[in-house]
């Protein structure tokens, strides 16, 4: 009896599991071919999302046959999930990336396909001169890249009337407007400093106003010192704008979105971040401040040898095809069509500025994008925000940096010094 | 039946199905993190084996806040053995006493159980929120303006801010523990110490919590291994900010794997931690044992 009873469990259990091992006989295959594609927008509160959903909704009438299979996750989440399926070969066909540090480890891998041979089919001449930089790794490109950003200083115009302040053109006139605005409790400066970066602006603006952008991008490439005047004023200048109360107290623990919600609600008096917020700052989504918002470049410092018309930014938001994918024909027509289409349609919706010589009615793009696109025509240098140009623990090191400088922990020399040893060691 | 499960080779293989699984999800991950901790590694290229290079560079020389944030895991062990427990055991026995309504609070109590932590992450955020939080503005509501403060966002009261949700959240779950080891008391046990005239706190003490020091200990375990690894209230609350502040073990250990490509490093803490639980996990057991023969 023992023995039957075991000999009938077994049997039942190889059955169950011969069926479930069955492998299904698959249909016969349609000729169409599926890509999978990632991005990183998620809500149509970022104007690049609408962008995306329209670029995608006509590829898919011009290229019936090619399916994409598109998932999108939010920005700090998509850096993990990005990373982790790239080290697991589980990345998409397509997929959004950063240029600069970010790829870099991609690259190193042989996780991104070498797109440098096809773009010799003119596609090269019509992306905006420089585009390519932060894209190309030991002179081979790895990612289309389909917007330019700058960091601009959104300026909340109705609150300065209101106060009679002057917008600020210089840093004197800023620790000015910052006093006038504290008096009378609106947040001169917004930053959300829970999530690092935003802080990290501010600095490495104030490095361009006190280094230049030459001297900036040298010191990232190791090739000059942090350990000098120059950088050590930067942070002298942010410490002095903590300390005068430019910023919420609380700004440690709010998030980016947070502060540019309070910013959209018109509680804030300026906000120094990259150009992608203009897009936000439409009738929609920012009734209270549609239409009052000047775009301005950041004051300039006084009595230093950096560069007014210097910029923080560059062209890193790209699109990149996985080297394992299985079809990289269709994988490249796709990223080709996505990034100049998203570099269309982004910038006639004010999302960004195009890294594409695109054609458009300019007259229709939303006052806010006029604005910063004549900012950014009197350029005389870019520099790529910090953490981007910098890889990985590097990155890190500089946003807590900046954030203990935030905190009143840390003193601009020392500041200094401990972005130089990134520079020293190795 | 009886017969079959008395046979070794059928406990054998009604067994191994659920090993095999074990072994699969839990201890050999448990053997490659040994492994990566010895690679100096991004995640994604080749790794270089460095020995222990990783544990070093934890132990002396980590800019992270990794000292910072095993002191941090024992405050939250601290907060949760001496503070969260005794709340837990007090509405416990209070309930297994029979209140009126209790059901009801037993529900009330374990709602923040259920609920996912991200919701109550952003549930205390807005409580915290320094403009239009509930906490400030209750205090300015009352009167007490000079209490108000940016309670996620200073570096020194963030991590007392952030643990207090985190020990709040799990007050039902021990509660219900021990509710349910009170619960199964026989009643006549009550009855005999009734009739000797005990009071309820003399029940309470002399007759039920030593009836129920199993449960107490499984709680006390559970308390001291989840403060150490815990991370998603953290996370979602400050991400172990301001300037690691509120850094928790597995938050430096998430930010060194997934921020900075540093998967040996990482693994190395990952390796800490479950060595940190194994060994207190014994203490705990071992300090139990000695009271038990104590009495």
């Amino acid at each position: 009896m023992r023995k039957v009873g075991l000999r009938v469990i077994t049997i039942t259990l190889l059955l169950v599991m011969a069926y479930v091992s069955n492998p299904v006989i698959e249909a016969a295959k349609p000729k169409t071919v599926t890509l999978k594609f990632w991005h990183l927008w998620t809500t149509p509160a970022e104007t690049n999302k609408v962008a995306i959903d329209q670029v995608l909704a006509n590829f898919k009438k011009a290229y019936p046959h090619i399916k994409v299979e598109v998932d999108a996750v939010e920005n700090e989440t998509y850096k993990t999930k990005i990373k982790t399926a790239i080290a697991a070969n589980e990345a998409p066909d397509v997929f959004f990336t950063w240029g600069g540090g970010f790829s870099k480890p991609f690259v190193d891998a042989g996780k991104l396909l070498d797109l440098t041979p096809y773009l010799k089919d003119g596609t090269s001449k019509k992306l905006v001169g420089g585009t390519l930089t932060y894209q190309t790794y030991n002179g081979k490109v790895y990612a289309l890249p389909f917007a330019l950003w700058a960091g601009i200083m959104y300026c909340n115009q109705s609150l300065f009337e209101k106060y009679n302040v002057k917008i600020p053109g210089t840093f004197k006139e800023l620790l000015a407007a910052v006093s006038v605005f504290r008096s009378k409790g609106i947040t001169p400066l917004e930053v959300g400093e829970k999530d690092r970066w935003p802080g990290m602006f501010y600095q490495n603006i104030l490095a361009v106003r006190t280094a230049g952008t030459k001297l900036s991008n040298n010191a990232l490439a190791k090739k000059a010192s942090f350990n000098q005047r120059a950088f050590i004023q930067s942070a002298e200048l942010l410490k002095q704008l903590v300390k005068a109360g430019a910023f919420e107290s609380g700004c440690l623990g709010i998030t980016r979105d947070e502060s540019e919600a309070n910013f959209r609600l018109g509680k804030a008096a300026m906000y120094y971040n990259g150009s992608w917020v203009a897009g936000s700052l439409n009738q929609q989504q920012a009734p209270d401040v549609y239409g009052k918002i000047v775009a301005r470049n950041f004051p300039v410092v006084e009595g230093s040898n950096g560069e007014p018309n210097g910029f923080l930014g560059g062209a890193v938001d790209a699109f990149a095809v996985n080297a394992g994918t299985k079809h990289p024909k269709e994988a490249v027509l796709f990223v080709k069509y996505v990034a100049e289409q998203q570099a269309k349609i982004g910038y006639q919706i004010g999302a960004l500025l195009p890294a594409w010589k695109v054609q458009v009615d300019e007259s229709k793009l939303p006052e806010l994008t006029v604005q910063i696109s004549k900012l950014i025509k009197g350029a005389t240098g870019f520099v790529l925000a910090w953490d981007t140009f910098l890889e990985g623990a590097d990155a890190d090191t500089h946003k807590n940096l900046v954030q203990e400088i935030f905190a009143d922990m840390i003193t601009p020399q020392k500041f200094a010094i401990e972005m130089q040893k990134l520079n020293s060691k190795k | 039946m009886d017969k079959v499960l008395a046979d070794k080779k059928a406990i054998c293989l009604f067994v191994l199905p659920a090993f095999l699984l074990f072994a699969g999800i839990i201890l050999l991950p448990i053997f490659v993190s040994g492994y990566y901790s010895t690679l100096q590694w991004d995640g994604i290229g080749k790794g270089i084996f460095i020995g222990l290079r990783n544990y070093v560079d934890l132990f002396q020389s980590n800019p992270d806040g990794f000292h910072q944030s095993v002191g941090n895991a024992f405050v939250l062990a601290g907060l949760s053995v001496f503070v969260q427990l005794p709340l837990a055991l007090f509405f416990a026995l209070v309930l297994a006493k029979g209140v009126k309504g209790e059901n009801f609070y037993r529900t009330v109590y374990f709602i923040p159980v259920i609920i996912s932590t991200v919701a109550i992450g952003q549930l205390w955020m807005k409580i915290y929120h320094p403009s239009y939080g509930l906490l400030n503005s209750l205090l300015t509501w009352v009167g007490l303006t000079n209490l108000t403060r940016e309670w996620l966002g200073r570096t020194d009261n963030a991590l007392w801010s952030a643990l207090i949700p985190v020990v709040w959240q799990y007050i039902g779950y021990h509660m219900l523990l021990m509710y349910t080891a009170a619960k199964s008391v026989p009643t006549e046990i009550y009855e005999a110490a009734l009739i000797d005239g005990a009071s309820a706190t003399a029940t309470a003490f002399k007759v039920t919590i030593p009836l129920i020091m199993p449960t107490l200990k499984v709680c006390v375990t559970f308390a001291v291994i989840g403060s150490l690894r815990s991370f998603d209230l953290i996370y979602i609350l400050t991400n172990g900010g301001p300037v690691h502040a509120t850094e928790m073990p597995s938050t430096v250990m998430f930010n060194a794997i997934f921020q900075k490509y540093m998967y040996g490093y990482g693994s190395a803490i990952s390796v800490f931690i479950i060595l940190a639980c194994l060994i207190l996990t014994i203490v705990i057991q071992k300090g139990f044992k000695n009271r038990t023969n104590l009495d």
